[in-house]
């Protein structure tokens, strides 16, 4: 499933989404065949071929680096305390190609229908991805194939009970990691006021061995600005 | 030769400054041409358009001020001087061509106020298209159809300026109507599902799809969906077809427009067999 490839042998079934690489005389052709088929010509000695999940904001196009979760039930958490739950994510894969210490993005693609959503008003707020999750204590049980787990660690901040319905993340901070059951991700949440929450990433496994994705920001030799998104239209939905 | 170059033009200045006052200019421009074209490549995927031209245009027009103003004095030219009679004749040619200074003030008030950017969908007066260039004395649009059109600055700031991008996001809004006959909640489920199943027919501002008129010949469906303002019209096409297939589909039927007509009497018509 997720890991690496030798560019002449790349064969995956991903989920029902064929993917392959062909030799065509010197060159070789990618070929995915799903939502029509799309094929590439790498001109290429030999490489590696990269699998592996990315930040969900990529498809059908890149619109947006923001990525809003809508909880399926509301959160509510006692002042001045912390705790954490286990949230889903929506999973792109990436598929990358490794030559020469430099990888670039061969192609995309999801199980999960992209959906978007604004947070905040349609003059000044923001176009996110939109995913809707379920809130559980636990390690929930979903196919790595179609969701990713977050850990998300609430703190509150403030001195008043609040109810958390949303989460807006920028993407650009998010560290994905995987083994051959979960994708995961680490994520925090820090309550301020009523109304403002400050959303980032944590560059930390779920569990110890797990291997990290390749950023496509990275790969794609995107500056990242900033890690911290804070939530000042709110967070109550 | 030497002797050419040593021709004086006017005062103290020979044809050797004068030549030297050229070559200098001319590697200044080539120098300020250079520097912006490296900067655009390094930058234009980190900028945004609008600032980055913005920034090239200072930079560009900032070396070969300072060129000039360098070599002022070859030219025999007092700076101060020049600054007067520069001012003086500001003010002189200010009245001569007041058309091209309201253009310029309208072109540095665009500039600030920034009720357009490049790459903006707008729409000036009567010219709709994107914006590809704004000036200080003008701003060039390329209409939808691929036109080029210069408008004085002036103008632009006097017009009324629709910024169909300005927002993140907009609303568009069909009318379907359906047979009086056909299930109209039937027909509001399919075309939700339709939406709810288009990527950027946006989640919030939720859609709304609602029964807004029982018109002469058909229930009337409004819909109303928001999507990102570089995506809607993409969207709104895209849509609109699917929601005629997808009702048809159903069972559900867009009517012509028809009216009943009740005979007080009955009409005395004979059935004519076609040959």
């Amino acid at each position: 499933m997720y890991g690496y490839y030798e560019l002449s042998d790349f064969s995956i079934n991903f989920g029902g989404i064929k993917a392959r690489i062909e030799r065509d005389g010197n060159a070789y052709r990618y070929i995915r065949e799903s939502d029509g088929r799309k094929e590439r010509i790498i001109l290429a000695k030999n490489g590696r071929i990269i699998v592996n999940p990315i930040e969900p904001v990529n498809l059908p196009k890149e619109l947006t680096n923001f990525l809003m979760i809508e909880l399926k039930e509301g959160v509510i958490s006692e002042p001045k305390s912390k705790m954490d739950v286990f949230l889903t994510f929506p999973i792109e894969v990436g598929i990358f190609l490794a030559a020469k210490k430099d990888v670039d993005v061969l192609d995309i693609f999801s199980l999960n229908p992209p959906k978007f959503s604004i947070y905040g008003n349609p003059r000044d707020g923001i176009i996110c991805r939109y995913w809707k999750s379920g809130v559980s204590g636990e390690l929930p049980n979903v196919d790595p194939k179609r969701e990713g787990i977050m850990k998300l660690r609430i703190t509150n901040s403030s001195n008043e009970w609040v109810e958390i319905r949303n989460l807006v993340f920028d993407i650009f901070g998010m560290k994905i990691y995987f083994n051959d059951e979960i994708v995961a991700s680490n994520a925090s949440m820090n309550v301020e006021s009523l109304r403002v929450a400050e959303t980032s990433f944590i560059a930390k496994p779920l569990h110890e061995g797990m291997k990290k994705s390749l950023e496509l920001y990275t790969a794609r030799k995107i500056p990242m600005v900033g890690k911290k998104f804070v939530m000042e239209w709110g967070y109550r939905g | 030769m030497i002797d050419l170059l040593g021709v004086r033009v006017y005062g103290e200045v020979t044809v050797y400054n004068v030549i030297f006052v050229i070559l200098i200019m001319a590697v200044a421009t080539i120098l300020a041409k250079i520097i912006t074209t490296n900067i655009r490549r390094a930058l234009i995927d980190k900028m945004k358009r609008d600032q980055l031209e913005l920034m090239l245009k200072l930079i560009y027009f900032g070396i070969i001020i300072v060129a000039f103003v360098s070599i002022t004095p070859t030219l025999g030219l007092n700076l101060s001087g020049l600054l007067v009679a520069g001012g003086i004749a500001g003010i002189v040619l200010g009245f001569a061509s007041q058309s091209v200074v309201s253009n310029l003030v309208s072109g540095i008030f665009l500039i600030w106020e920034k009720p357009i950017k490049i790459g903006d969908q707008v729409s000036v007066g009567d010219v709709s298209g994107f914006v590809e260039d704004i000036n200080i004395l003008s701003t060039i649009i390329r209409t939808y159809d691929g036109l080029y059109v210069r408008l004085p600055n002036e103008r632009v700031f006097t017009s009324n300026i629709t910024n169909y991008v300005a927002n993140v996001a907009r609303r568009f809004e069909y009318v379907v109507g359906i047979r009086y006959s056909d299930d109209a909640d039937r027909a509001i489920e399919i075309i939700k599902r339709l939406i709810e199943e288009h990527p950027f027919a946006l989640k919030n501002p939720e859609p709304q799809v609602f029964v807004s008129e029982l018109g002469e010949s058909s229930v009337n469906l409004a819909v109303r969906i928001w999507a990102p303002s570089t995506e809607w019209y993409t969207v709104k096409m895209e849509l609109l077809w699917k929601i005629k297939k997808e009702l048809e589909a159903n069972g559900i039927q867009i009517p012509f427009p028809q009216r009943t007509v009740w005979f007080a009497n009955e009409p005395k018509v004979k059935k004519v067999e076609f040959q």
